[in-house]
């Protein structure tokens, strides 16, 4: 067994889990800081989750064995996705042969469904009403996911994303590409969508708002918390993914001893993702629900068309 | 590819971009204005072509663009819009839906037509080196848009942008294409003004048609 390796693959894994949290604790805080206001501590998710944990569970009477058990799956689905992907190391690791881009795609709507399936199984019409949300907007989402990997993927002719990434860095030219500008275009007003941020939908439970937290309405205490955990390492998949391959892929070490750099590194590239998403958060208004359809449609409509461009144009 | 091919690709697909935006528009005057940011987006490809020939020609097409497409017809479309409230825009525009079919309109003609009829064509030799007309996939794309968006639409306001889109299509297809007398272009350019000109007027007449309901008879 090749220690460097199992070291990379041990660091690329724990900080992946155990750093998901402090991406939306930063958020939160710079934005009580924007609104004039002391905003919580950057620590805020993890005591969170903390004080989740040792709450109690309630399971609704009705519920399935669906409702109980998948939070932890899909918490193991983000944990796979976090291993076959460059979001930390930028050089294979194990588990990185079992799948590809499109592979991760795939595993981001097997984690949706299931999420959906478990939230159908508690037998709450408030959750339906969330699934029928989610379920609605989710066929574009999903296929804009699928359509953006395949464009970056015709750059380099396959569909490896560590090849991607290395590829990028070494063609800084190819990052002004037709195809690539507007699927970093679409992946970006993806990735606002799916981690929930204000333009489509307002944290915090309200009802109004709410699409991917109506799925959580029946759930509390421990398996609660495991699914906050999840969604923020979806999150910060989406958002290493958006980073290394899309928007800046430059600045990982992957020789030995070094690739404990990469995650100040990453921080960093945080902190500028974190940056724009404030902007955007702070000045545009949450659009109506119905317009949610509009913005994914407009997403789907930016990477179809480039996809088509970036394969007629030499 | 080099560098001003890469600037000529890049605004061809703003230009598409441009008609993506007229399509989702529901108020009139943004999509007179979408328009007119699409008529100079045309006149800066004219300028990049011109400066690579070396040919004033281009030049000239370009400030006409300008002043004809971006200022004239615009001017005399918002002039013509009605002050009441209800005329400002088209209700019940249903973006995603209109965008999804534009796309599958989009890909099925051009693809078809590019493939069939303009794939064999020798463009100018900075655009066409690395051997295809590939280019000419953007004035095709904006001419379908054009068309759909006479289509989908019962404002009449609309059905003149779309025409006007059609028109503005004809001209990116000829600076890519074969350099056209400029006397020819000109005298277009005067014919789509007149026709604007009357059919706003037309406007005052009917706010609204179906795209089929003068043939019916």
């Amino acid at each position: 067994m090749d220690m460097i390796t199992l070291a990379e693959t041990l660091t690329q894994y724990f900080f992946v889990v155990l750093s998901a949290p402090l991406y939306a604790g930063i958020l939160a805080k710079l934005k009580g800081m924007v609104e004039s206001r002391q905003g919580p501590s950057i620590f805020q998710p993890y005591y969170d989750l903390w004080k989740l944990f040792r709450k109690v569970t309630i399971i609704p009477a009705g519920s399935g064995v669906f409702f109980k058990y998948i939070p932890y799956v899909i918490f193991g689905i983000y944990s796979l996705i976090a291993l076959i992907i460059p979001v930390l190391v930028p050089v294979p690791i194990y588990f990185t042969a079992s799948g590809d881009f499109l592979s991760g795609a795939i595993l981001f709507s097997l984690a949706a469904f299931l999420k959906t399936a478990a939230a159908m199984n508690s037998g709450s019409n408030y959750v339906a009403l969330g699934v029928s949300r989610s379920m609605s907007f989710n066929f574009l989402s999903e296929g804009t996911l699928i359509t953006v990997f395949i464009a970056v993927s015709l750059l380099t002719a396959t569909n490896n994303p560590y090849t991607t990434n290395a590829f990028l860095v070494s063609h800084s030219l190819e990052n002004l590409s037709l195809a690539h500008i507007f699927s970093t275009l679409a992946f970006f007003m993806l990735f606002f969508y799916e981690t929930g941020k204000i333009p489509l939908e307002s944290p915090g439970v309200q009802e109004l708002g709410m699409i991917d937290e109506g799925l959580n309405y029946e759930y509390s205490g421990k398996l609660l918390a495991i699914n906050r955990w999840s969604s923020y390492i979806k999150q910060y998949l989406l958002g290493s993914v958006l980073l290394n391959v899309f928007l800046l892929p430059w600045g990982l070490f992957s020789s030995s001893p070094y690739f404990l750099l990469d995650i100040p590194v990453m921080i960093a590239k945080w902190v500028l993702l974190i940056l724009i998403v404030l902007v955007v958060e702070t000045t545009l208004a949450k659009l109506r629900l119905f317009r949610v359809l509009d913005y994914l449609a407009t997403a789907f409509t930016f990477s179809i068309l480039f996809l088509i461009f970036a394969e007629v144009i030499p | 590819m080099n560098s001003v091919d890469t600037v000529v690709y890049l605004i061809s697909s703003l230009i598409a971009i441009s008609a993506f935006y007229i399509q989702g528009q529901e108020f009139i005057v943004s999509m007179i204005r979408g328009q007119s940011v699409q008529s100079v987006l045309i006149a800066v490809v004219a300028f990049i072509i011109g400066w690579q020939e070396r040919s004033y020609d281009f030049f000239i097409l370009g400030a006409l663009i300008i002043v004809l497409r971006a200022f004239l017809v615009n001017y005399f479309l918002q002039k013509r819009i009605p002050k009441e409230k209800v005329y400002l825009y088209e209700r019940k525009v249903s973006l995603s839906y209109l965008f999804l079919l534009d796309l599958i309109f989009i890909v099925i003609s051009v693809f078809i037509i590019y493939s069939i009829a303009f794939s064999g064509i020798v463009l100018h030799s900075f655009l066409g080196n690395s051997g295809n007309s590939a280019v000419l996939v953007f004035p095709l794309t904006l001419f379908f848009q054009g068309l759909f968006l006479i289509a989908s639409r019962r404002t009449t306001f609309t059905q003149i942008i779309g025409y006007v889109e059609e028109e503005n299509s004809l001209v990116l297809f000829a600076m890519f294409l074969l350099p056209i007398p400029i006397i020819i272009e000109a005298s277009v350019f005067l014919d789509v003004l007149a026709l604007v000109v009357i059919s706003s007027i037309v406007v005052l007449e009917k706010f609204t048609h179906e795209p089929v309901e003068e043939l019916r008879g």
